[in-house]
C-alpha cells in the first residue's frame, strides 16, 4: 500500500482539513474582506451574530464590548494561535528530538543524564512553570513560545528515546557502521527515518497543545499585548458580559477547540497510518 | 484396531481458494504421525481444525475429522469441547509464550486441571507426581515458580507435563522442540516418546525437521502448499523417498556422516496462500526439477505403492526423480597463504551492574573466555555451540561491535584490537559480517539497490547502480529486484541482500552469524551453496557461527566448538565429527539425529534433565 493511499484516512482528512481551513484563514486574513479588528464602534457594541434577534447583518458573528467585530478577531486571533503552534511545536522538537536521538543512540551518561532531566522536569506542574518562566521573562509572545518550548521538548524526548533505543538494537544500524558510517551519519541516515514517523505524530499534538497553553497564558494577559487579538484575550475581555451575550465567549472557545480537536485527530490519524505496528493489526490474515 | 483420529479428504478454504487439499491420514493408538513441511505448507492448520480455532475467513468445506466415532467438524463449539476436554491436548512451539508468565507453574497446572473438574484438594498430589514424570528436578520447588525462572526446556517439560496428565488419547505437537537448543531437544524427544509409548496416546508430531522426524515418528505425513505429496512408513520415507519434492527435501538437509554430497536446492520459495488460486494442477509443479506442462494443468491422483507408502505424484516425474542424483562434493583445497585474521586471547567480560546503593543489579558474565583463532584465505571455519555459548560476541568482537576486555585481534600485521580511525578502516575493508536476521538487519526503508551498495555510500564513489546489478548477479538474485523494500521480498532473497551486501566493499574474510537458522531447509540449501560458489569464485574465507553442525560439516574445513564461552575444542572438520575429544563435543553430536532411520535415536538410556537446567 502506497503512503498517500494509508494518508486518506478519515482522521487526517478531518483533522487535516480542519487545520489547513485555520491556516488558510490565518495566512490570508489581511486580504480577506474583514473589518479591521482593532476598529471600535461603540454605537454597536454587544452584538449578537448576524442571525440570532438583534443581529446586525453588518457584523456577521457580531462585536465585543468596544464594538469591535469578533469575526475578524477570531481570524486575527488564528494568527496569534497558529504563530505560537508552530514555532513552540517545532522548537520542542527540535530540542526534544535532538536529546532523544543522542541519549537513545550512545547511551551511557548521555542517557543518564537526559533520562534524569526529564523525570526532573516532567515532575513540575507544566502550566505552572509556564507561567513562573514567564514572570521571569515577562509577558510576550515570543516569550510565551519559549516558555513553551522549555517546557514541552519532554514530551519529544521521553517517546523518541524509547523508540530509539529499540530502534538502535537493530542489525541495520550495525550493518550501517560496518558500511563505514559514522556516528553522525548512522543516526541521520538510519535512526532518524525510522523515527519520523513518531516525531510528525508528536508534533501535531503539541501543536494542539501550544494553542490550549498559548490561550491560557493571554487569557491571564501573559502573551501578546492586549491590542493584539488573540482568542485568550477575546474571551477574557467577554468573560465580564457573559450573562448579556454568551456569544463573546462562546465563539473564541469553539475556535480553540475545533482547532485543538483537530490537531488531535490528525495526530491520531498520522499515529495509525504510520506506525508499523498499529499497521500491522489491520492486516489480513497469515 | 481402529484408529484413534481419522481424517479424510479433509479441505479447509480460505474465501473460495483450497488452503489445505483432500488431507488424509489416520493415528493410531500410541502411533506418532509426523507431519513435515516447511513454512507455510498448513501443517499447524491441523491442529487448528482439531481445536476448532481455525483464523477468520478460513473453514473446513469437504472431508471429516473423526474423533471417538463422531465427526469434529460437524460438531457446535460447546460439544466440540466436551468431546474433547483432556481427550486430546496440544504441546506448543513456544514454552514460554504458552505459559502465562505472571502464574506459578503450580497455579497454571492447577488452573488447567480445574478446568478438567479435578478438585481442588486432589490437585497438589497430581502436579507433583505429573512433574515428577517429566523428570524435573524437585517439583514440589518447580510449583512455586514462575516461568520466566526456568529454562526454555524446562518450560516445555511442563507443557509435556500437562498435555499428558489426563490421560488423553491424541497429543498435537506443534514444532515443540524448534525453539530449544539440540542437546535439550532429544531429551524433550525421547520424553514424549516415552509418554507415547507407555500409554496408548496417539501422536501428532508437527516439525519442519525430516530428519528428526523419521526418528520420532512412526508414518510420516509430506505437506506442500496445504497438500498431501507423500505419505508412508517413516523408515520408507527417510530412507527411500520417492516425490520429487521429498527427494529435495532429503537432499536440501547436510550429511552427518559417510561422504558429503553437494546440496540440491529448490528454486524459489513455497508460493503463498494468495497464489494458490491459479494453481489447479500440483502446486510443486513450478519449482519440480522434472515436471512437465500437465503437472501445472489437473492435480495427480494419489498413487499407492504398497506398506501404506503413498505420493501423490505421475508415474513419469517418479521416474525422473529417482534419475537426478546427488554429486558428491570436491575436496575442499588446503587453505594456505598468510592468516587474514588473527585472535590471540579474545576475552569479553559484561561488568557487573549495580544499582544506587551498589547493590547488584546484573553479576556480569565472562562471554568470551581466552579465544584463539586464525583464519586464512579462502578457509571456511565454523564455530557451534548451543545458545550462551558466546559465539554471536565472539562474532561482534571480531567486527569491532563490542570492545574486546582482553587479548588481540589481527587482521593481516595491523592490530586493530585498538578503535582508531585507521584500524576502523583497515577492519571494514577486509572483514564483514552477514547478520543472522535479515528482517532486523535491512533497513525497511532502503531499496535493495540502496541496502547492497551501503558500504559504497560513506566513501561516495559514483557508480552504484552499475555495482549493485554486479553484486545482485554474484548473489543470485534477479535484476528487477533493484528498486524493490525488504519488505516485497522472500526470506531467501533478504539472505542473499543481506550477503551481497556484506560483499559490497569486497571483503577477504565473511563472519556469518546463524545466517540459514530462519530459513526453511530447501532455501537454507541454496544460501549453502551460494557460499560456496563465493569461495571458488571470489576465493573469500568465512567464519560461520553456527548451532546446526550439519551445516558446517557441510561447509567448512576446521571448526571450533565453544561452550560457556570458552572454546573447548578446535580441529579439522572430519577429525572433531568422527573423533570428538571433548566430552560437550560428544554430547552435541550425539544430539543430532543420525541420517539413517534405522539407527536408534534418542538413545534409549537418555534421562537427563540436567543438561536443560538454567
Amino acid at each position: 500500500m502506497s503512503v498517500i493511499h494509508r494518508l486518506m484516512h478519515p482522521r487526517i482528512i478531518i483533522g487535516g482539513g480542519i487545520v489547513a481551513l485555520f491556516a488558510l484563514a490565518a495566512l490570508l486574513a489581511p486580504v480577506l474582506p474583514l473589518r479591521d479588528p482593532a476598529s471600535q464602534a461603540l454605537l454597536y457594541s454587544l452584538l449578537p451574530p448576524a442571525w440570532a434577534p438583534g443581529g446586525n447583518p453588518a457584523y456577521l458573528l457580531g462585536t465585543d464590548s468596544l464594538g469591535r467585530d469578533v469575526l475578524a478577531h477570531l481570524v486575527y486571533g488564528a494568527r496569534t494561535a497558529l504563530y505560537v503552534a508552530v514555532l513552540a511545536a517545532t522548537g520542542a522538537m527540535l530540542l526534544g528530538t535532538t536529546l532523544a536521538l543522542l541519549a537513545g543512540y550512545f547511551g551511557g551518561w548521555i542517557d543518564w543524564l537526559v533520562a534524569r532531566a526529564v523525570d526532573t522536569w516532567m515532575s513540575f506542574p507544566p502550566v505552572v512553570l509556564a507561567l513562573i518562566l514567564l514572570v521571569g521573562f515577562g509577558a510576550g509572545i515570543n516569550n510565551v513560545v519559549l516558555a513553551i518550548i522549555i517546557v514541552d521538548w519532554t514530551r519529544f524526548a521521553r517517546v523518541i528515546r524509547s523508540e530509539v533505543i529499540v530502534i538502535r538494537r537493530r542489525d541495520y544500524i550495525a550493518a550501517a557502521r560496518l558500511s563505514g558510517f559514522s556516528h553522525l551519519r548512522t543516526l541521520v541516515s538510519e535512526v532518524l527515518p525510522a523515527t519520523l514517523p513518531l516525531i510528525l505524530t508528536l508534533f501535531s499534538l503539541e501543536m494542539g497543545i501550544a494553542v490550549i497553553v498559548e490561550a491560557t497564558l493571554s487569557f491571564v494577559g501573559l502573551s501578546v499585548e492586549s491590542n493584539v487579538p488573540a482568542w485568550g484575550v477575546m474571551i477574557a475581555d467577554a468573560r465580564v458580559y457573559i450573562y448579556q451575550t454568551p456569544w463573546g465567549v462562546m465563539l473564541p472557545v469553539l475556535a480553540i477547540f475545533s482547532l485543538v480537536l483537530a490537531f488531535n485527530l490528525l495526530g491520531d490519524g498520522l499515529r495509525a497510518a504510520l506506525d508499523p505496528k498499529l499497521r500491522q493489526r489491520g492486516g489480513v490474515a497469515p | 484396531m481402529t484408529a484413534t483420529l481419522q481424517i479424510r479428504n479433509l479441505t479447509v478454504s480460505l474465501r473460495g481458494t483450497d488452503v489445505l487439499r483432500d488431507l488424509s491420514f489416520d493415528v493410531g493408538p500410541g502411533k506418532v504421525v509426523g507431519l513435515v513441511g516447511e513454512s507455510g505448507a498448513g501443517k499447524s492448520m491441523i491442529g487448528r481444525v482439531l481445536a476448532g480455532a481455525l483464523p477468520d475467513g478460513f473453514a473446513v468445506t469437504r472431508g471429516t475429522a473423526t474423533f471417538a466415532g463422531q465427526d469434529l467438524t460437524a460438531l457446535p463449539p460447546a460439544a466440540r469441547r466436551a468431546l474433547l476436554g483432556g481427550r486430546v491436548t496440544f504441546i506448543p512451539q513456544e514454552p514460554l509464550t504458552a505459559l502465562n508468565p505472571l502464574l506459578t507453574i503450580g497455579d497454571q497446572f492447577s488452573e488447567y486441571l480445574g478446568r478438567l473438574s479435578i478438585p481442588r484438594a486432589a490437585r497438589r498430589d497430581i502436579i507433583l507426581s505429573a512433574l515428577e514424570q517429566v523428570d524435573l528436578p524437585n517439583p514440589a520447588q518447580m510449583i512455586a515458580r514462575y516461568p520466566f525462572q526456568l529454562s526454555g526446556g524446562q518450560n516445555q517439560r511442563v507443557l509435556i507435563a500437562m498435555a499428558f496428565v489426563s490421560d488423553p488419547a491424541l497429543v498435537v505437537a506443534d514444532e515443540p522442540t524448534t525453539a530449544l537448543d539440540v542437546s535439550t531437544q532429544m531429551s524433550v524427544v525421547s520424553l514424549i516418546r516415552r509418554f507415547n509409548r507407555d500409554s496408548s496416546t496417539g501422536l501428532i508430531f508437527i516439525t519442519h525437521d525430516l530428519r528428526l522426524a523419521a526418528h520420532v515418528c512412526d508414518e510420516i505425513v509430506v505437506l506442500y502448499a496445504g497438500e498431501v505429496v507423500e505419505r508412508g512408513p517413516s523408515s520408507r520415507v527417510m530412507a527411500s523417498p520417492r516425490h520429487p519434492y521429498t527427494r529435495s527435501l532429503r537432499g536440501s538437509i547436510p550429511e552427518m556422516s559417510g561422504p558429503l554430497h553437494r546440496l540440491i536446492p529448490l528454486a524459489d520459495s513455497m508460493p503463498g496462500i494468495g497464489a494458490f488460486a491459479a494453481m489447479p494442477g500440483c502446486r510443486f509443479a513450478g519449482r519440480c526439477p522434472v515436471a512437465d506442462p500437465t503437472c501445472a494443468a489437473r492435480p495427480p491422483a494419489p498413487m499407492e505403492l504398497g506398506e501404506g507408502h503413498m505420493v501423490r505424484c505421475t508415474p513419469a516425474c517418479l521416474e525422473g526423480a529417482a534419475a537426478l542424483t546427488p554429486e558428491p562434493l570436491p575436496p575442499v583445497p588446503e587453505p594456505n597463504g598468510a592468516p587474514i585474521l588473527r585472535i590471540e586471547g579474545l576475552s569479553k567480560r559484561f561488568a557487573p551492574r549495580r544499582g544506587l546503593w551498589g547493590q547488584v543489579r546484573d553479576p556480569g558474565v565472562l562471554a568470551v573466555d581466552a579465544a584463539d583463532l586464525v583464519v586464512r584465505p579462502g578457509e571456511f571455519v565454523g564455530v557451534v555451540g548451543e545458545s550462551g555459548s558466546g559465539k554471536s560476541t565472539l562474532a561482534r568482537l571480531i567486527m569491532g561491535l563490542e570492545t574486546p576486555s582482553a587479548g588481540r585481534i589481527l587482521v593481516g600485521d595491523t592490530d586493530v584490537t585498538q578503535a582508531s580511525r585507521a584500524a576502523r578502516d583497515t577492519r571494514l575493508q577486509t572483514l564483514q559480517m552477514i547478520f543472522q536476521d535479515p528482517q532486523s538487519a535491512l533497513n525497511p526503508r532502503r531499496s535493495v539497490e540502496r541496502l547492497i551498495t551501503q558500504g559504497l555510500e560513506a566513501s561516495g564513489a559514483p557508480d552504484r547502480p552499475a555495482r549493485a546489478r554486479a553484486l545482485m548477479k554474484d548473489t543470485g538474485l534477479s535484476a528487477d529486484l533493484a528498486r524493490r523494500f525488504p519488505s516485497e521480498l522472500s526470506g531467501g532473497q533478504k539472505q542473499r541482500v543481506n550477503i551481497a551486501r556484506a560483499l559490497c566493499v569486497v571483503p577477504r574474510l565473511l563472519v556469518a552469524d546463524e545466517i540459514v537458522s530462519g530459513l526453511d531447509v530447501s532455501v537454507q540449501a541454496q544460501i549453502l551453496n551460494l557460499l560456496m560458489r563465493l569461495r571458488d569464485d571470489l576465493g573469500i574465507a568465512l567464519v560461520l557461527i553456527s548451532h546446526d553442525l550439519g551445516v558446517v560439516r557441510y561447509l567448512c574445513s576446521r571448526v571450533c566448538v565453544m561452550q560457556n564461552g570458552k572454546i573447548v575444542e578446535q580441529g579439522g572438520v572430519s577429525d572433531v565429527f568422527s573423533n570428538p575429544q571433548h566430552a560437550y563435543t560428544r554430547a552435541l553430536l550425539a544430539a543430532i539425529p543420525p541420517d539413517d532411520a534405522a539407527d536408534t535415536w534418542p538413545p534409549a538410556t537418555t534421562k537427563d534433565p540436567a543438561h536443560d537446567a538454567a
